[in-house]
C-alpha cells in the first residue's frame, strides 16, 4: 500500500486497483509515428483499462503529444497496431474518436473563455428542441444538466452564466473534465492537466482524477510530475526519446525509482556530480527535486537531458 | 444547421444543379419590355483611317476608378486615336503623385506625345519639364486652364470650372432662384470646389454647400433628403455629376421639396430626365471633346506643326447647357456614352 | 429572458448548502449593474444620448419624416452591419463587403439588361454569385489559415477592378443600363425598396427588414446551436475544433452571409436607383465594420452581439444626417463625425467601467 502520500485525497482514492479484472478499452501494440523522415514515436505499448489511470510520463520532447495525438485522432500512427476494445482503428478526426467514447482535455485550449460555463459544458454537443426552422438550444436542461454533472463530479459554481474565463486554472480543468465524463467518455485524456497549475488546484484537479476513475473510466494521464503521476496512477509508462522506457503498475515501482526513471539515470548522475562542483547545492537531496532544476540548471552541454528538441526528435 | 459540414462533393452537387435548372428556365424568363433587346444598334461614328506612320501617345489623367465622365473622354481620346492611326496609352491616378509617376512612365516609353490633366499643377512640374527635354510634345485637358501656359504645355483644351460655375450661377438668376444648394460628393476635390464657389459668385441668392458620400448612393440620397427637409427655402439643388442629379429627383419626393434640380456634367438617363421636365438643365463640358482634340491635336502638331488655340488661348470645351429645347439633340449621344 | 434564467438559481437553491462553499470572488453583482456591462446597452445609452443631443439640436429632427430618413440612412448601413458583425464573432474580417453590394447590384442588372430576361433571373444569378463570393472567401481563409484580413483585402481590390472592368467590358460605360422598364422591375421594388405610409410619414421596407434581420440575427446567436458555434470559433478556434464543432462549415457559412447581406444591399440600390455605378461601395466595408464594433462586438472575435450594432448603425445615421438637419457648416462635417462618434464610443466605455467597477 503505497497509496499513503496522497493524504487529503484518500476519502476518494478507494484503493481498489481492478488488476487484469477488465478487458483493455484502448491499446496501443509497438505503435509509432513518423512525420517525414522523423520518427517521432515508435515501439510503444500501452493499455488503458475501465477504472484505471494509465500514467503516461516523460520530459518536453519525449513523445507524449505525438502519442495523445493518436490516441485522440488527431494524427494517425504510422507502425504497429491502434485497437478499441479489442478492434483495429485509424480515427481520421478527433470527432471520430468522441464517438467511440475518447474524449482529451488539452491543458491549455480545453475552453473558450469568453464563453459562458453551461455553453462551454455543452459547446459541440449542443441540446436542442423543437422541429427545424425553429429548432432552438434547450437552454434550462442544458444549465440544470451542466450544473448536476459539475456538482457530481464536487464542483460548485454560482453563476453557470459567468464566462468560462473567469474560473480559475484547475476549475477550468476540472469543467472539461465533467463534461468529458458527462457526454459518456469512457477513455478520458489529460494532457498535463496539472502543468500550469500551483499546488492548491493541482490537488483540486488529482481529486477529479480520482472521481473520474471511480466512475469507471479508463484515464491516460500525460504529465511530467511524477509526484502527480503517483498519486492517482495505476499504471506508469515513461517515454524517453520517442519510446517507452519503463512500462510497470503500481506495485512494481516505487516514487522514487520513478523519479529517476523520468529523470533519466546516468545522465542524472552526471548533472549531479556537475551541481555538485558548482555551487554546495546539497546532491543527497537532489533526486527529490529535480524534476524542477533538471532543464533550468543544464544552459548549454548538450549531453545532459534531452533538451526541448522540438515536437519530434531524431532518433535514427 | 447541420451538426457537422458536408463534403465538398455534396456542396457542389445542388450547385451545379440549380444552375442547370437556372440555364433551363432562363428561356421562360425573359424580358417583354426595356433589356437590351430593346436598345438601338447605333453605329458610331467611324470616319476613315488615316494613313499617317503610326504614333504612341499617352493620356495620363486623375481619374478615379469608375467614374462615368472620365469614362466618355477616353472614349473621345480612342476615337481620335482609331482615326489617326494613334496607339493611345492611358493611364490614371488620382493621386498626384502616382500620376507624375506614370508621366515618367510615358517619358520612359518614349511616346511621340503626351496629354495630361492638371488637377494639381505643382506636383507634375517637375516631370512635364522632364518631357520637355526629352522633346515630347505635352497637352493639357480638363483641368488646369489656369496654369497650363506656366507649366509650358503646348496646348489646352477644357473647360474653366470657375467659369462654368459662373455659368450656372447666372442661369439660375434668369430662372429666378433665391436659394440654392451646392451638392459636393467629393470633400476636398479642386475641381468640384471651384463648380459652387463659381455658382456663388455670380448667384444672386444664398449658396449653400452640401457634402454627400459620393461612394455611397443610399447615404447621398439620405443627406439630400435631409437638407431639403432641413431647410425649405431651397429652391435649386446643383448637383456636381449626372447620378447623383438622378438621386436628388428621389431626395426632393422624400423630402416633397418643391426644389428644382440642376446639374454638371451628362449622362444617358440624365437626358431623359431632362426630357420629362425632373431635372431642369445640365451644364455639360463635353467631355469627349477634350478627349479627342487632345489626341487630335498631337496628330496634327506631329503632321502639320499645327496648334490649336495658336498655343496661346485655351481651347474652350464647355459650358454647353443642355436643356429642355435642345435635349433631342443630346439624348441619341448620351445614350451611346459619348456625350 | 435569458437574464430571468440565471437568476434563478441564486434565489431558489437554499436547499443546496455545498453553494454557498464558492470562493466568494465571484459574487453576483446587481442585475441592473450587470446589464449596464452588457456592451449593447453602453450603446443604447450612446445612441439615446446623440439622439437626444439632436433633438435639442435640430428642431427638423423632431419630424415624423425626418426620423423615416435618418432610419432609412441606419438601415442601409445597418443591414450589412449585422452579418459583418456575426463574422466579427465568429472571429474574421471581410473587406470586400462593401464593394461586394455593388458585385451584387451590377450582376442582377446586367444580366438582366443584356439578356433581356426578366429582372427575377438576374436576382436570382446575383444571389448565387454573392453567395458564392462569401463561400470563396471563407474557403480561401480557412484553408490558408492566413488572416481573414489579407484574403479579403485581395478579395476587395478584385471585386473592385471587376465591377469597373467587366461593366465597362459589357455595357461599354461605367453605370449600368436603366433597368426600370423591365418585366419584374416592379414586383422586385416592392420587395426590396418600397415604403409604406406609417401615419403619414412614408417608411422605407429596408426598415422594416433590418430589424426583422436583427431580431432574428439575435435569435440565432442566443438562442441554437450555430449560434453557438459562432461564438466558439471566434472565441478560440482550436477548442471549438477540440470538441467537435464543425469550424469550417461555421466560418464559410458566416462569411456566406456577408454574401447574402450584400446581396440584399445591392437589390436594394438597383431597384432604388434603377442604375448602379461601377466605382460605388469602396470603403463602405469600414463604415459596416465601426458600425459593428461601436456595437460591441470585440474585434478580436468571441463576443459580441446582433443588437448591438443596429445601434451602431443607428448612431452613424442620426450623426451623418443630425449635422445636416442642424444645418452646421458642412466644411466640419467629417470632423463632427468623428466627434460625435467618439463621444457616443467613450460613453459606452465610460458606462461599462461603471458598470463593471461596482
Amino acid at each position: 500500500m503505497t497509496t499513503d502520500g496522497t493524504g487529503t485525497h484518500g476519502a476518494i482514492l478507494t484503493d481498489t486497483v481492478p488488476e487484469g479484472g477488465d478487458s483493455p478499452l484502448v491499446e496501443l501494440r509497438n505503435a509509432g509515428k513518423s512525420y517525414g523522415n522523423i520518427r517521432a514515436l515508435h515501439g510503444v505499448d500501452l493499455v488503458v483499462r475501465p477504472g484505471q489511470v494509465t500514467c503516461v510520463l516523460g520530459d518536453n520532447g519525449a513523445g507524449k503529444s505525438t502519442l495523445i495525438k493518436i490516441v485522440s485522432g488527431l494524427h494517425q500512427h504510422t507502425e504497429g497496431e491502434f485497437l478499441v476494445d479489442g478492434r483495429p482503428v485509424r480515427f481520421s478526426t478527433p470527432r471520430e474518436a468522441l464517438d467511440q467514447g475518447i474524449a482529451t482535455v488539452y491543458q491549455d485550449l480545453a475552453t473558450v473563455p469568453l464563453m459562458p460555463v453551461w455553453r462551454n459544458f455543452f459547446l459541440g454537443s449542443e441540446l436542442t428542441k423543437g422541429p427545424w426552422p425553429v429548432r432552438r438550444l434547450d437552454i434550462d436542461t442544458m444549465k440544470r444538466t451542466a450544473d448536476d454533472e459539475l456538482r457530481n463530479m464536487g464542483i460548485v459554481l454560482d453563476d453557470l452564466e459567468q464566462p468560462i474565463g473567469t474560473l480559475s486554472g484547475g476549475q477550468r480543468q476540472c469543467v472539461a473534465i465533467a463534461r468529458a465524463v458527462h457526454f459518456g467518455a469512457r477513455v478520458l485524456i489529460l494532457d498535463e492537466p496539472t502543468a500550469a497549475l500551483g499546488v492548491k488546484q493541482s490537488g483540486v484537479v488529482l481529486k477529479y482524477i480520482a472521481a473520474a476513475r471511480d466512475r469507471g473510466l479508463g484515464v491516460i494521464f500525460i504529465t511530467h510530475n511524477p509526484h502527480h503521476a503517483y498519486m492517482v496512477g495505476d499504471h506508469f509508462s515513461v517515454l524517453r526519446l520517442g519510446t517507452m522506457e519503463l512500462s510497470a503498475s503500481r506495485d512494481q515501482v516505487s516514487l522514487e525509482e520513478l523519479t529517476n526513471h523520468m529523470a533519466g539515470g546516468t545522465e542524472l548522475a552526471a548533472l549531479k556530480h556537475e551541481l555538485a562542483q558548482v555551487r554546495g547545492v546539497d546532491v543527497d537531496e537532489l533526486p527529490e527535486e529535480k524534476d524542477l532544476t533538471a532543464p533550468v540548471a543544464n544552459p548549454a552541454p548538450g549531453p545532459a537531458t534531452d533538451p526541448v528538441a522540438g515536437p519530434g526528435e531524431k532518433t535514427p | 444547421m447541420d451538426s457537422s459540414s458536408p463534403s465538398r462533393s455534396s456542396r457542389i452537387a445542388p450547385v451545379v444543379a440549380l444552375a442547370a435548372a437556372v440555364a433551363l428556365t432562363l428561356a421562360g424568363c425573359s424580358s417583354s419590355s426595356g433589356g437590351k433587346k430593346s436598345e438601338e444598334s447605333a453605329d458610331g461614328a467611324s470616319a476613315g483611317k488615316a494613313s499617317t506612320p503610326q504614333m504612341t501617345v499617352a493620356l495620363v489623367t486623375h481619374q478615379s476608378p469608375g467614374d462615368t465622365f472620365w469614362d466618355i473622354v477616353r472614349k473621345g481620346a480612342e476615337a481620335a486615336a482609331a482615326k489617326d492611326n494613334v496607339k493611345l496609352v492611358y493611364s490614371a491616378d488620382p493621386n498626384a503623385g502616382n500620376q507624375a509617376n506614370l508621366i515618367q512612365n510615358a517619358i520612359d516609353q518614349k511616346v511621340d506625345g503626351i496629354a495630361v490633366t492638371l488637377a494639381k499643377p505643382d506636383a507634375l512640374k517637375d516631370v512635364i519639364a522632364k518631357a520637355k527635354t526629352a522633346k515630347i510634345p505635352v497637352v493639357g485637358l480638363n483641368s488646369g486652364v489656369s496654369e497650363w501656359k506656366n507649366l509650358g504645355l503646348m496646348e489646352f483644351f477644357g473647360q474653366d470650372e470657375t467659369v462654368a460655375g459662373e455659368a450656372l450661377g447666372n442661369r439660375l438668376n434668369s430662372e429666378g432662384a433665391k436659394k440654392a444648394v451646392c451638392v459636393i460628393q467629393e470633400q476636398g476635390n479642386i475641381g468640384l470646389t471651384q463648380r459652387c464657389a463659381g455658382v456663388k459668385n455670380t448667384f444672386s441668392g444664398t449658396t449653400e454647400t452640401l457634402y454627400v458620400n459620393g461612394t455611397d448612393m443610399p447615404s447621398v440620397k439620405s443627406t439630400i433628403t435631409a437638407k431639403l427637409s432641413q431647410d425649405k427655402a431651397i429652391d435649386y439643388v446643383v448637383t456636381l455629376g449626372a447620378p447623383f442629379a438622378l438621386t436628388a429627383v428621389q431626395s426632393k419626393a422624400d423630402a416633397s421639396s418643391k426644389a428644382k434640380i440642376a446639374t454638371f456634367d451628362l449622362n444617358k438617363d440624365l437626358t431623359s430626365a431632362i426630357d420629362q421636365g425632373t431635372i431642369e438643365f445640365a451644364v455639360d463640358q463635353q467631355p469627349y471633346l477634350q478627349g479627342y482634340l487632345a489626341i487630335d491635336s498631337l496628330w496634327l502638331y506631329k503632321n502639320n506643326g499645327n496648334y490649336m488655340g495658336g498655343g496661346e488661348q485655351p481651347v474652350l470645351t464647355g459650358p454647353a447647357f443642355v436643356d429642355k429645347t435642345n435635349v433631342d439633340a443630346v439624348a441619341s449621344f448620351a445614350a451611346k456614352g459619348t456625350r | 429572458m435569458s437574464m430571468t434564467h440565471h437568476a434563478e438559481p441564486a434565489v431558489t437553491t437554499p436547499p443546496a448548502p455545498g453553494r454557498k462553499e464558492s470562493d466568494g470572488r465571484t459574487k453576483q453583482r446587481p442585475l441592473a449593474l450587470r446589464l449596464l456591462a452588457r456592451p449593447e446597452v453602453g450603446v443604447f445609452l450612446g445612441a439615446v444620448a446623440v439622439y437626444v443631443f439632436f433633438l435639442i439640436a435640430a428642431p427638423p429632427v423632431r419630424d415624423g419624416s425626418s426620423m423615416a430618413n435618418i432610419l432609412y440612412q441606419s438601415s442601409t448601413i445597418g443591414i450589412m452591419a449585422l452579418p459583418v458583425a456575426l463574422l466579427m464573432i465568429g472571429g474574421e474580417f471581410d473587406l470586400s463587403a462593401g464593394v461586394a453590394v455593388i458585385t451584387s447590384a451590377l450582376t442582377a442588372s446586367m444580366l438582366s439588361y443584356q439578356l433581356t430576361m426578366n429582372v427575377w433571373v438576374g436576382v436570382v444569378v446575383a444571389l448565387l454569385v454573392s453567395l458564392g463570393i462569401g463561400f470563396l472567401n471563407g474557403w480561401m481563409v480557412v484553408r490558408t489559415g492566413l488572416p481573414s484580413f489579407l484574403i479579403t483585402l485581395g478579395t476587395f481590390l478584385i471585386l473592385q477592378g471587376v465591377n469597373l472592368a467587366v461593366t465597362k467590358l459589357i455595357t461599354t460605360n461605367v453605370a449600368t443600363d436603366d433597368i426600370s422598364d423591365m418585366d419584374g422591375f416592379g414586383q422586385a421594388k416592392k420587395i426590396f425598396a418600397s415604403s409604406f405610409d406609417v401615419g403619414g410619414v412614408q417608411v422605407k421596407i429596408t426598415i422594416v427588414y433590418w430589424l426583422v434581420f436583427a431580431a432574428l440575427a439575435t435569435w440565432v446567436l442566443l438562442r441554437t446551436k450555430y449560434g453557438n458555434w459562432v461564438f466558439a470559433v471566434g472565441g478560440n478556434k482550436e477548442s471549438a475544433r477540440a470538441v467537435g464543432v464543425p469550424v469550417t462549415f461555421t466560418k464559410i457559412s458566416l462569411f456566406m452571409l456577408v454574401g447574402f447581406g450584400a446581396w440584399f444591399v445591392g437589390m436594394h440600390q438597383l431597384f432604388t436607383f434603377n442604375t448602379v455605378q461601377s466605382g460605388e461601395g469602396v470603403g463602405q466595408e469600414l463604415i459596416y465594420i465601426s458600425a459593428a464594433v461601436i456595437g460591441g462586438c470585440l474585434l478580436t472575435g468571441g463576443a459580441g452581439s446582433a443588437i448591438g450594432p443596429v445601434f451602431g448603425a443607428f448612431m452613424f445615421g442620426m450623426v451623418q444626417q443630425g449635422i445636416v438637419y442642424a444645418g452646421w457648416n458642412p466644411d466640419w462635417f467629417k470632423a463632427f463625425l468623428g466627434v460625435m462618434l467618439l463621444g457616443a464610443v467613450l460613453i459606452n466605455l465610460w458606462v461599462q467601467r461603471t458598470a463593471t467597477r461596482r
